[in-house]
């Protein structure tokens, strides 16, 4: 005889498995789609020159291009910021109202639609501050669009540092920001980095604000600074599957485009991934 | 109370209060620690010696809560004086915790990271290292492998690390919060030994729940009940006759 608890158990399982079952099962056949579709459209031509005939062949070089400014650009701007305040919140900011709001204000900026920072991004940055549509003003709203990820991120792996190790630095008549820097930081690195992960991608694959701060349909030629507007993947993307000159006919670039944002994202968090492992080797467990 | 020390006295308290926000922890603590020996305090959990020990090198300003009324003079000098500096204070007291903390790092790292950041050079590091692994009792076991994670060792090993850390620094004093609470015997008598050979040259105040061993290492002891400094006398007359009957129940294992 079973006991009511083991076939509990045994149905919490199965139930586990299933919903895992389904994620991996979706996820793959989203890959195979766009592999099985893509893959024939990429070749080194496709990776490296200028679209042609308008967009219906040729490259997606600049797009590619531009997605790398983005990221490169958006992180820039939010990792330095984002791990201040993370430190700032965490470390030095007394528990008050200003910190409850500032904490709540974080998390709404969290649940905001992208669309929204795409709107105050127009406003702000290329309007207000007449920078213009450009790499600059796509970065700087992307930048704020993860900043909460990457504050929480920070936050939380600055929480796990353990206080004996504060305790410890403390009592040898080390300053608080000392202690801050050289035991706390090295520890919580690479948490933060995992905070970065997360937000590599949604940099990559976000539409709404680069579409409204400085994404193009069509540049025939490279960026020349960051004050120069720029096409990206995944508006590229929608671009040729919406409103392209031949939908049908670009169908393969289009899944090639779609291939190459996924290679990219892949790439960039393999480097993440590398960065964040050397900072755990570095702090001896 | 013992009369003057023969080298003097170190730390001289006076009336010292204490409150976690509403919770009045300590009450008029008054004590003078003698120079160069060990002072014990015990008393039974939450008597108010551990939090005692920390208004000695000023951890408790750490706790937003905490508020302390009253003296506290080490080699003379007001430690709660507007003029201290809390950072210079925790050079000169040490302390090692009740949990072995050393940091994620090398052997050596843990021993240099006090005096790398109070501007020793670099060049001088390995000498300071060996003395303070030497004072340790630590030298011997790890004169081989400085390069390892101090998170290999064991716990013994970890706290003798830990003592070490603190003599680097170069403090007068240094304080032990239940140093040995999570250590077996055999760790246990060996940081006692340290302990014994360090009073020649600091002043040590150790906090035990171990009566034994406030007995065995102790040069004074003091008995905390319910944030009250009950008795305070040579570690001898403590435990042969305390004047105080508390004590005497205390000592005798009646509670605690």
């Amino acid at each position: 005889m079973f006991s009511n608890a083991k076939i509990n158990e045994k149905i919490a399982f199965a139930l586990l498995k299933i919903a895992t079952g389904m994620v991996v099962a979706f996820v793959l056949v989203i890959l195979y789609y766009i592999v099985s579709n893509g893959y024939s459209a990429i070749n080194l031509e496709f990776i490296t020159s200028m679209p042609r005939n308008r967009m219906t062949e040729g490259g997606i070089f600049p797009a590619i291009m531009g997605t790398m400014y983005l990221i490169v650009g958006s992180m820039a701007i939010a990792m330095p910021l984002g791990i201040l305040s993370a430190i700032y919140l965490t470390e030095y900011a007394k528990p008050g109202k200003t910190t409850w709001a500032i904490e709540m204000a974080i998390s709404n900026l969290a649940g905001t639609p992208s669309v929204v920072f795409g709107l105050f991004g127009l406003a702000m940055f290329v309007k207000y501050l007449n920078i213009g549509a450009s790499i600059l003003s796509a970065s700087l709203t992307l930048a704020l669009l993860i900043l909460p990820v990457i504050i929480r991120a920070s936050q939380e792996a600055l929480l796990t540092v353990p206080k004996d190790y504060r305790d410890a630095s403390l009592a040898l008549g080390v300053t608080k920001w000392e202690t801050i820097r050289r035991v706390v930081l090295p520890s919580a690195i690479p948490g933060m980095i995992t905070g970065a992960i997360l937000s590599i991608g949604r940099v990559a694959g976000e539409t709404a604000p680069i579409l409204l701060t400085g994404a193009a349909y069509f540049l025939p030629r490279l960026p020349d600074s960051v004050y120069s507007q720029f096409m990206a993947l995944p508006y590229h993307l929608y671009v040729l599957a919406t409103s392209g000159t031949n939908i049908a006919q670009t169908r393969p670039l289009q899944y090639g485009t779609a291939l190459i944002l996924l290679l990219i994202v892949l790439c960039v968090n393999l480097v993440a991934v590398t960065i964040r492992s050397h900072y755990k080797n570095k702090i001896k467990r | 109370m013992p009369e003057a020390y023969e080298n003097g006295t170190e730390i001289e308290v006076k009336d010292l209060n204490l409150w976690y926000g509403d919770n009045h922890a300590l009450h008029d603590i008054s004590i003078d620690i003698p120079k160069n020996s060990v002072t014990a305090f015990i008393g039974p959990s939450g008597c108010g010696k551990s939090t005692f020990l920390r208004c000695l090198n000023r951890m408790n300003d750490l706790i937003p809560s905490c508020r302390i009324e009253g003296r506290v003079n080490i080699n003379g000098e007001d430690i709660y004086s507007k003029e201290t500096d809390v950072v210079d204070l925790r050079k000169r007291v040490g302390m090692v915790f009740q949990k072995p903390n050393p940091f994620p790092m090398s052997i050596f790292d843990n021993i240099s990271y006090g005096p790398r950041i109070h501007g020793m050079s670099k060049k001088e590091m390995p000498a300071i290292v060996e003395n303070a692994l030497k004072s340790g009792a630590l030298w011997k076991e790890v004169s081989d492998r400085l390069n390892v994670s101090a998170l290999d060792l064991s716990g013994g090993q970890q706290q003798r690390l830990c003592i070490a850390r603190t003599l680097a620094v170069k403090p007068e004093v240094i304080l032990f919060d239940e140093p040995c609470s999570a250590l077996d015997p055999i760790s246990t008598s060996k940081i006692e030994d340290v302990i014994l050979e360090l009073k020649k040259k600091y002043t040590i105040v150790i906090v035990t729940h171990n009566m034994q061993q406030a007995a065995r290492i102790s040069d004074h002891t003091a008995f905390f009940l319910m944030g009250d400094l009950v008795e305070f006398d040579k570690t001898a007359q403590i435990f042969e006759s305390p004047q105080e009957k508390a004590t005497e129940d205390y000592i005798t294992g009646r509670f605690g």
